[in-house]
């Protein structure tokens, strides 16, 4: 009997590569063919190197679409659910990002998992006049 | 007089408490010693690669995993306005519980255990801020001064100074 396992997507915004639950993904596309007000391009996980690529993220709001400027999209990869960790309670009590929601076991190494919709309602709570 | 006996009992406990020992953990740091209660700590590790946090406060400068634990490190050195601990490959950590917190804090050393008669604990210098608002008291042992943690409010008051979610940059 196998563990069951998550789909995630793999992207770099600068020098770190993230991750996420490929569902919250809607398309990944390049950055020209979204309209300049849908762009989110500085988050809680820095600012991309170059503004090519994005992923394209429901929101909230029905019909409403954001789309993420990344550096690249590394790829989708298979993880066991049991290499899926939540943040530690003192490390998600401190930080400034409920986008932030845990780690995935990746070669061994410890990969942030980032919710994205939470990641693209922050800056736009963040970008929003007061 | 029959009455009595528990009452000398009372303070022959009492006085006994008074002379015995009381068990710290103790970590160098911020050039001198600083212990906090010993069954705070349930074990000593050294550090693996940490892996930093975005929006993450200055004392808290990543996490690492243990035994496939992913664990935040405390920096008390960073909470209190003094210069960060380096962490190197050698740098061991002291694991704590403080309530319902658990967080590796990272020092220069780790010291280990350490005993200190309870009658030569004093109260703190009356400083106020830095480090000197989380001491509890200030012992002697044979090594010399031990400044004495209250480890729980200080992990707690790190969690109340960070930015709660949502309301910060990276």
């Amino acid at each position: 009997m196998t563990d069951p396992t998550s789909e995630i997507l793999m992207f770099q915004v600068g020098a770190r590569v993230f991750a996420a639950v490929v569902h919250d993904a809607v398309r990944i596309g390049a950055v020209r063919e979204a309209a300049a007000d849908e762009l989110v391009v500085e988050t809680a996980l820095g600012l991309p190197f170059s503004r090519e690529r994005g992923i394209v993220v429901a929101t909230q709001q029905a019909e409403v679409e954001r789309t993420l400027v990344v550096d690249q999209v590394v790829g989708i990869r298979s993880v066991p659910e049991s290499d899926v960790h939540p943040l530690p309670a003192f490390a998600a009590a401190c930080i400034g990002s409920g986008a932030v929601t845990g780690f995935v076991m990746v070669d061994e190494a410890p990969m942030l998992l980032v919710d994205l919709p939470t990641l693209v309602r922050e800056r736009a709570g963040a970008a929003a006049p007061a | 007089m029959p009455e009595s006996k528990p009452t000398t009992e009372r303070e022959g406990k009492a006085a006994a408490e008074e002379s015995a020992d009381a068990w710290f953990f103790c970590l160098r740091m911020l050039g001198g010693r600083y212990a906090f209660e010993a069954p705070l700590v349930t074990e000593v590790v050294r550090l693996g690669p940490l892996t930093r946090l975005p929006a993450a406060p200055a004392f808290l400068p990543g996490v690492f995993t243990h035994r496939g634990e992913v664990l935040p490190v405390l920096d008390i050195g960073q909470l209190v306005g003094r210069t960060a601990v380096p962490i190197r490959a050698s740098t061991r950590a002291a694991i704590v519980h403080c309530g319902p917190w658990k967080v590796a804090v990272v020092s220069d050393a780790v010291e280990g255990l350490v005993s200190i008669p309870r009658r030569t604990l004093e109260p703190p210098p009356a400083e106020a801020g830095g480090v000197a608002e989380f001491l509890s008291a200030v012992g002697r042992d044979r090594a010399g001064t031990v400044a004495i943690l209250d480890l729980p409010r200080l992990v707690e008051t790190a969690r109340a100074r960070a930015v709660p979610a949502g309301g910060g940059a990276a």
